[in-house]
């Protein structure tokens, strides 16, 4: 097990890499092409820099006609998103802004996984400010990766240990209780959770139902647990958790 | 008792095996009012009423003794002799809009002792939708891996500053071994 872990897009990254076949110079030079797609990410597309092509559109200097492909391949994704959120996912700034902060992580995370497994590791994982996705097994003996999900009251204790595995590769959790989530809220918005938590085949389904849910409450949850194979935690104002059949089964035991 | 509504409201002969089931054991008719309502043909109440708790949230059939009439078989040896007949039967299966349901009932002593849901799957949307709910769960169910290797932390994002703070980075810079 060898594990690495850098700062980019205003939070960290930790790799950690399970396979024994191949050499750490081989993850070495992996991790560094998954430092600069994430650098190369970040540049485009961080509202936190003013020279990014997203800042010069949200100056109006720039027209989305007019940008890049990735900015408009990125925004028609969010925009789908928020179609199959009815609207509990949205890329857009209460002001109008378009901010992708909400799938860019994602697809970072995504982007990292894709470069490791193609430079052939087959057991890692990938966890960007706490979001993360998966491949194989963290050790022989210990099938999927065991991840610990943190309590928002006590950030230093962990509410539930699941197995993530090959049905469930990535796992993401929104939540209020720090900054930076980029949660744009609909006026209706509810403050039914505190934190959710969503397991699911890829990071961006994951990401943006966690976001979703958060934003949408209630109703969306049950709109999700219905219309998506996810498994699903979430924590309440008061501390109370719900949870899916399928994320019981999931519970580390 | 309240169950009884919707299970019979999504089964078109609910009637004929009401009617055999109180023929069967006699003295539990008393005690079944929805019954009523079903022998008279009634299909539409599953809207009414009481009808939409019909299953639990998990998609389970009701399963109070007294509401529960899907098990024809022990009307038939019932009829037969006129009386009550002891011993184990199992219900036809029966398809509800709540999935494949089956009960087996138990008669000792002339009286229902027990009643047993052998099957319960869920079949269509309506089902799925109920038993793909978040329900409420203990810390404890959540959290039974204390010793478990855990090797990755998520929590909602933290920042570049916050994450010193972290149990990732506690997990990182133990260099994680598991």
């Amino acid at each position: 097990m060898s594990v690495h872990a850098f700062e980019t897009m205003g939070t960290m990254v930790s790799i950690r890499i399970a396979d024994t076949a191949l050499s750490e110079r081989d993850a070495q030079a992996a991790v560094t092409a998954v430092e600069q797609e994430c650098g190369r990410l970040n540049e485009k597309f961080s509202l936190y820099r003013d020279d990014s092509e997203l800042s010069q559109i949200a100056r109006g200097e720039l027209t989305l006609a007019n940008s890049s492909d990735d900015m408009r391949t990125e925004y028609a994704r969010a925009l789908e998103w928020r179609e199959k959120t009815d609207g509990a996912f949205t890329p857009h700034r209460p002001d109008g802004v378009i901010d992708l902060n909400g799938t860019i992580k994602a697809v970072a995370i995504d982007s990292a996984a894709q470069i490791l497994t193609q430079a052939g590791f087959q057991n890692f994982s990938v966890n960007v400010g706490g979001d993360l996705t998966t491949s194989g097994d963290q050790s022989p003996e210990e099938q999927g990766w065991i991840t610990g999900i943190v309590d928002p009251a006590d950030r230093a204790v962990m509410l539930a240990a699941v197995r993530v595995t090959a049905e469930f590769p990535a796992m993401a959790t929104s939540g209020t209780s720090e900054r930076g989530e980029h949660i744009w809220a609909r006026p209706e918005t509810t403050t039914d959770f505190v934190q959710a938590t969503v397991m699911a085949g890829d990071i961006i389904t994951a990401d943006v139902l966690a976001t979703a849910i958060i934003s949408g409450g209630q109703a969306t949850l049950d709109q999700i647990t219905q219309n998506f194979a996810v498994a699903v935690l979430t924590v309440a104002p008061d501390g109370a958790l719900q949870a899916n059949a399928r994320f019981q089964e999931l519970v580390a035991r | 008792m309240r169950a009884g509504t919707a299970f019979f409201a999504g089964l078109g002969s609910a009637a004929i095996i009401a009617v055999g089931w109180q023929a069967g054991v006699g003295t539990l008719v008393s005690s079944l009012p929805q019954s009523q309502a079903a022998a008279s043909g009634t299909t539409t109440t599953a809207a009414s009423g009481t009808a939409g708790t019909g299953a639990d949230e998990w998609g389970n059939v009701p399963t109070d003794p007294l509401t529960t009439p899907a098990a024809d078989a022990p009307a038939a040896p019932a009829a037969a002799t006129g009386g009550v007949t002891n011993g184990t039967f199992d219900g036809a299966v029966i398809n509800t809009r709540y999935g494949a349901q089956q009960v087996q009932v138990v008669v000792a002593g002339g009286k229902l002792t027990d009643v047993v849901v052998l099957q319960t799957q869920t079949a269509d949307r309506k089902s799925q939708q109920i038993s793909s709910r978040a329900n409420p769960i203990l810390r404890e169910e959540a959290l039974t891996a204390q010793s478990a290797k855990i090797a990755n932390v998520s929590g909602a994002t933290y920042t570049s500053q916050s994450y010193m703070q972290s149990l990732q980075s506690a997990l990182d810079a133990a260099g994680f071994t598991g």
